[in-house]
């Protein structure tokens, strides 16, 4: 490891110069950043900015091409998915995937059973799902199939898995995508329910009434860079903010 | 019905194990059979059900049991019992040797990896002094088939019985997941590469010891019949006609395709393989998630199941 | 010389063992469904032309292209009519179908063929020329040729023929091949067609230079499966490419390690391959 600034002894997760390339194609370019135990940062840019590739980065679906990802003090570049599970680090997925084949339960279960402090016994690690689905709002669907959940719910499934192993940091990809305005409401809910926890948060989210709300600092990424990084709202009237991102939102 | 499955599956076995007392010879000699390849389908249902992986292989562990057994009774003079632990040690670690780089592989990757597999053992032991080279090797006669069908039937019990736990455990949750999505267990902490090795190491053990069995029942091993690719042919089949994934699919699968078979085969051998080969095809087009599937929760089988399966995957 | 003379053989051999994986690339690359019963079909073609020189006389270079209208009626009826109603199934079950399928052609080819080798054996076969101290065996320079003239074939239907690119269109995106006005289940009944034909022209030639038999199936499946992979899914000629390397390697194995290991050296290959497969093999999902 190289001699890097000393970082205070809260950050739970840090990048430096985290760099991707497709064959040639930089998809994130050059990004550092931090978060420290019980902050939310938000992350925002138009589709294609890299904020996906970025979380696949931290949770090792993805090696990165240049740069560190630091978790809790230590390089874990090349510490395998799985692993860093164990860690404490958790994610959602943008196109949700729930375990088919398996109940609610089970699949929260899951969770329970590998993540970070794994449950050994079954029964345990049940009681602990269940405890997790009451708290996401699922408790109502415990033995339903996995893939009989409607979107809403699918995504307090998913929520469910991701806290039931613990994590010092969760990744939300994109979570409330599809939700009409009720849905959305119901989850930024969840997620300041999830803060009181005390967990570090990266949250990647295109409603920017929701990121607002529930962002200590907002991180913006265009063409895989960083722009800005600060406080909410000096960050969303930024004018080259508002160009880059907000000029060319879907509509 | 859920709850009577398990007791009923207890009588059954109980009832099984009295049918050497009662049963003619030629049922006995089936029994065993039966019982084996029950005890391969099932043994297969580990990594094939459970894990997701599709081997084509797993008649290797077959052939090491099988010669592992051979070896250790004619040239080393040594007991059954010695022989049957030789063969299951030499399945483990060909097991955990093979299954380090393909089960790197995914899906079809992995599945034609292992289609080489069984001829490249076979060329290894016929080229093998201290297996009988390409002749083979005679063991000693043990005219008992009684002991035989209870060895096989205890074989098949204690598979299940394992089956059954994994269906419980964390173990198992850890492979349903590496089923579903590989990926998403692997954030989730799943260790895919222990989870699958370990599944396959497992599953070689029953394999090698139904091998082991076989061998000495039959009295003789050669290459040929150790390393027999349509074994692994019957294995894959009857555990998905059974139901991949279900503790007792397998074991009911084999049964039946068992007793169908040994009724076609008396009238012609190939048209029992083709009878295979269709089974397999009907069965992937109406019922993908098999007979226990289809079974299950005790629900009148009605056509409509058929055709809403033919829909789901229908282009 | 011996090395050389080696290296040629290999080479014409590996150029049929390319067309062979021909077929079967295109099916996976369109159809997202690896065959397992490709080698049937290539076995399927092979008797074909065998029946068509011994019962009705033709010559096996004539009666190739008959063999591979027939495969092609066959291919289509079988996407058209069972594999089109799993084809959105998990892979599992569609390796697991076409396993099945290989099982009966297999046993339905015993039954029929019985399972005596056989030779297309036409007056021809045993002539070849000398070209710089080196013998060309007539016949396999013959089917070299026509591997590469048939994947020169499918490169033109792929990139210059409308039908060609609905078929691509159809690979990339099954949903906007359908904006397309391209009726899919027709499209991927034709592309299996060819896929079947191919396979037939394979078996006939390569009836032409080994046996034929109701087994032999199974090898020449993982054969072919191997060379998709090394040589992509995209090109044609690069899948030739592909065959002439297993070629090349089979011959050098059978020269210095004995024949009686090619299947201990070809599984090694094939893990090696899998292992350190090129990414651009991989379909993107």
């Amino acid at each position: 490891m190289t001699a890097a600034p000393q970082t205070t002894p809260r950050t739970v997760i840090e990048t430096r110069g985290l760099t991707k390339r497709f064959q040639g194609l930089v998809s994130v370019n050059n990004v550092s950043f931090q978060i420290a135990e019980g902050e939310t940062l938000g992350v925002i840019g138009p589709n294609g900015a890299g904020k996906t590739t970025l979380v696949n980065m931290i949770s090792g679906t993805l090696t990165p091409s240049e740069g560190q990802v630091v978790f809790e003090g230590q390089v874990i570049n090349d510490v395998p998915a799985f692993r860093r599970a164990h860690l404490g680090i958790a994610r959602t997925f943008q196109v949700m995937k729930p375990f088919h084949g398996m109940t609610v339960l089970e699949n929260v279960a899951v969770g329970a059973l590998f993540g970070r402090g794994a449950e050994r016994s079954m029964a345990a690690a049940k009681e602990k799902a269940r405890e997790w689905l009451e708290f996401t709002g699922l408790g109502r669907r415990i033995d339903a199939n996995a893939e009989a959940l409607g979107g809403p719910d699918r995504k307090r499934l998913e929520f469910a898995k991701a806290l039931s192993m613990q994590p010092r940091l969760l990744l939300l990809d994109e979570v409330m995508a599809g939700l009409n305005p009720v849905e959305v409401d119901e989850v930024v809910d969840l997620i300041k329910k999830i803060r009181s926890q005390g967990m570090a948060l990266l949250v990647i989210e295109h409603v920017v009434k929701a990121i607002r709300s529930l962002s200590d600092r907002v991180m913006v990424l265009h063409h895989g860079e960083k722009i800005a990084d600060g406080d909410p709202t000096r960050v969303l009237e930024d004018p080259r903010v508002i160009e880059a991102y907000l000029g060319k939102r879907r509509t | 019905m859920k709850r009577l499955i398990l007791p009923l599956a207890v009588l059954v076995a109980l009832a099984l194990a009295f049918l050497p007392m009662v049963g003619s010879d030629t049922m006995v000699q089936f029994g065993i059979n039966a019982l084996l390849l029950a005890t391969l389908a099932q043994s297969w249902n580990i990594l094939g059900g459970f894990g997701g992986y599709v081997s084509f292989g797993n008649s290797v562990f077959y052939g090491l049991g099988t010669y592992g057994t051979a070896i250790a009774m004619t040239n080393y003079n040594l007991p059954f019992g010695v022989g049957l632990v030789i063969g299951v040690i030499l399945a483990m670690i060909g097991a955990a040797l093979v299954g380090l780089p393909i089960l790197r592989l995914r899906g079809p990757y992995f599945a034609i990896a292992t289609l080489g597999l069984n001829g490249a053992m076979m060329a290894i032991f016929s080229n093998l002094p201290i297996a009988g080279s390409n002749i083979g090797l005679v063991l000693p006669l043990a005219r008992n088939d009684a002991m035989f069908y209870e060895l096989a039937l205890g074989l098949l019990v204690v598979c299940t019985l394992t089956v059954l736990w994994i269906s419980r455990s964390r173990y198992g949750m850890g492979l349903i997941a590496i089923r579903e999505d590989e990926d998403a267990a692997g954030v989730m902490g799943v260790n895919a590469t222990l989870w699958k090795v370990s599944a396959l190491v497992l599953a070689s053990i029953f394999t090698a010891v139904a091998g082991g069995i076989h061998a000495y029942w039959s009295t003789f091993v050669d290459p040929a019949s150790a390393f027999d690719s349509t074994l692994n042919v019957r294995m894959v089949i009857m555990c998905v006609f059974g139901g991949p994934g279900t503790v007792f699919g397998p074991v009911i699968g084999s049964f039946v395709l068992s007793a169908v078979y040994e009724v076609l085969a008396a009238q012609i051998s190939t048209a029992a393989a083709l009878l295979f080969g269709f089974v397999i095809v009907l069965a992937v087009v109406f019922m993908p998630r098999g007979l226990a599937d289809v079974v299950k929760g005790g629900r009148a089988i009605s056509w409509r199941y058929f055709i809403r399966n033919i829909r789901e995957n229908r282009l | 010389m011996v090395l050389a003379q080696i290296l040629l053989n290999g080479i014409l051999l590996g150029g049929l063992y390319g067309l062979m994986a021909l077929g079967m690339a295109l099916v996976w690359g369109v159809l997202n469904i690896v065959n397992l019963s490709h080698g049937a079909l290539i076995m399927l073609g092979g008797y074909t032309v065998y029946y068509l020189f011994t019962l009705a006389g033709i010559d096996p270079f004539v009666a190739l292209p008959i063999a591979m209208v027939v495969m092609f009626a066959a291919g289509f009826a079988l996407q058209w009519g069972l594999l089109n109603l799993v084809v959105r199934s998990k892979m599992l079950n569609t390796l697991l179908i076409t396993f099945g399928l290989d099982v009966v052609l297999t046993f339905a080819a015993q039954l029929v063929f019985t399972a005596d080798f056989r030779t297309i054996n036409p007056s021809y076969a045993g002539a070849n020329f000398p070209v710089l101290g080196l013998t060309v065996p007539v016949v396999r320079l013959a089917a070299f040729c026509v591997a590469v003239a048939l994947a020169a074939g499918v490169w033109f239907l792929l990139n210059r023929m409308p039908l060609g690119r609905a078929i691509r269109a159809t690979a990339q995106n099954l949903t906007a091949a359908r904006l397309y006005g391209v009726n899919p289940r027709k499209l991927y009944a034709i592309t299996f067609g060819i896929g079947a034909a191919l396979a037939g022209a394979a078996g006939g030639l390569y009836g032409m230079i080994s046996n034929l038999t109701p087994y032999m199936g199974a090898s020449l499946t993982a054969k072919s499966f191997v060379i998709a992979i090394i040589g992509g899914l995209a090109n044609p000629f690069n899948v030739i490419l592909g065959g002439i390397f297993v070629g090349i390697a089979e011959s050098l194995t059978a020269l210095y390690i004995g024949p009686t290991y090619t299947d201990v050296i070809s599984f090694g290959l094939l893990v090696v391959v899998l292992v350190v497969r090129p990414k651009r093999a991989v379909r993107a999902a």
